[in-house]
């Protein structure tokens, strides 16, 4: 079926098997979630909720530990599309909409646009430094005083309420307009910055041939 | 309704792995991935802030968006720069890129 299909067969592989790995993960634990809320122990909400963290997790650290280069770039979309469905469980979906059009539409191609120019295949790619029992241990000790902190603290009387979205744009271009044209001004100038730094230079090579 | 702490939570663990990726890696590549990753989190923390406590005044939400377009100029600029790391010494590892001018 797939030899018909316009796909490398490279690319066919990571498809099959990144399908399988996330049913045999998922599955279990959609059937686990099905079970609690059918005996009426977690709502709805909560089950769509524990859904999209395995799936924003799971694309995290497959993205800080797997080898290949590429399939760290494609599990970085299952955590950015993850991480739109938790704004959508915040009630927020302007925000959601956004994270979707930026990330899988921008960010993900820059990065592996960057990933296909820069891998050099004659280069060993040395991926993990000599310093990862150390950082597993920084990471785990920062987690563990943010959860603390997050379970511990006495929060005040707590309930999610609906932004309205025409609300959200008076205020964004009303009160916030001017952090919109500094945000403008840093957008133009990281972009100017990035052609100028990426273009390849002409000038600078004569010069080093006149020296 | 699901309580502010789950999101939370989630929102630890997500900067602790984007922390370690930032730490262990060391193409410049992997490395601007987990940063992104640590983005991801500070946006659901303000945005879950912004929903429970504080839905008249936005201020979550409009930093929450400030840090996506922050996070995408980051992206394109780091990128240029990895770029021209790439062609001047034909690599992508922090660790030889440590000189300032060469």
């Amino acid at each position: 079926m797939f030899a018909r299909l316009p796909l490398p067969s490279q690319f066919d592989r990571i498809i099959i098997t990144g399908g399988l790995v996330g049913v045999m993960v998922m599955g279990p634990i959609l059937i686990a979630l099905v079970t609690l809320y059918m005996m009426s122990r977690i709502t709805g909400g909560e089950v769509v909720f524990y859904l999209a963290s395995v799936v924003v997790l799971g694309g995290a650290i497959a993205a800080v530990s797997l080898s290949n280069l590429v399939h760290s770039a494609l599990s970085l979309i299952a955590t950015l599309m993850g991480v739109a469905a938790i704004y959508l469980m915040l009630l927020s979906e302007f925000l959601a909409l956004v994270q979707i059009l930026v990330y899988g539409g921008g960010v993900i191609i820059l990065v592996i646009f960057g990933l296909m120019l820069t891998n050099a295949q004659d280069d060993p790619v040395v991926l993990d430094g000599s310093q990862k029992p150390f950082a597993f241990g920084v990471g785990a000790m920062i987690c563990g005083l943010f959860v603390a902190a997050a379970l511990l603290a006495q929060w005040g009387p707590l309930e999610a309420n609906l932004v309205p979205f025409p609300d959200f744009g008076k205020r964004l271009f009303g009160d916030y307009g001017l952090p919109i044209i500094i945000v403008a001004f840093l957008l133009d100038i990281a972009f100017t910055g990035a052609l100028v730094n990426a273009r390849r230079a002409e000038h600078a090579g004569s010069k080093e041939a006149a020296k | 309704m699901i309580p502010l702490q789950n999101f939370l939570v989630l929102s630890a663990l997500l900067f602790g792995i984007g922390f370690y990726g930032v730490l262990a890696r060391r193409s410049a590549i992997l490395i601007l991935i987990s940063v992104e990753i640590m983005l991801a989190a500070v946006a659901i923390n303000f945005i879950a802030f912004a929903t429970y406590r504080d839905p008249k005044a936005f201020s979550g939400l409009v930093f929450a968006l400030f840090v996506i377009a922050v996070a995408a100029a980051e992206v394109g600029l780091a990128l240029g720069i990895v770029l021209r790391l790439f062609r001047e010494r034909r690599t992508a590892n922090v660790d030889e890129a440590s000189s300032l001018k060469w």
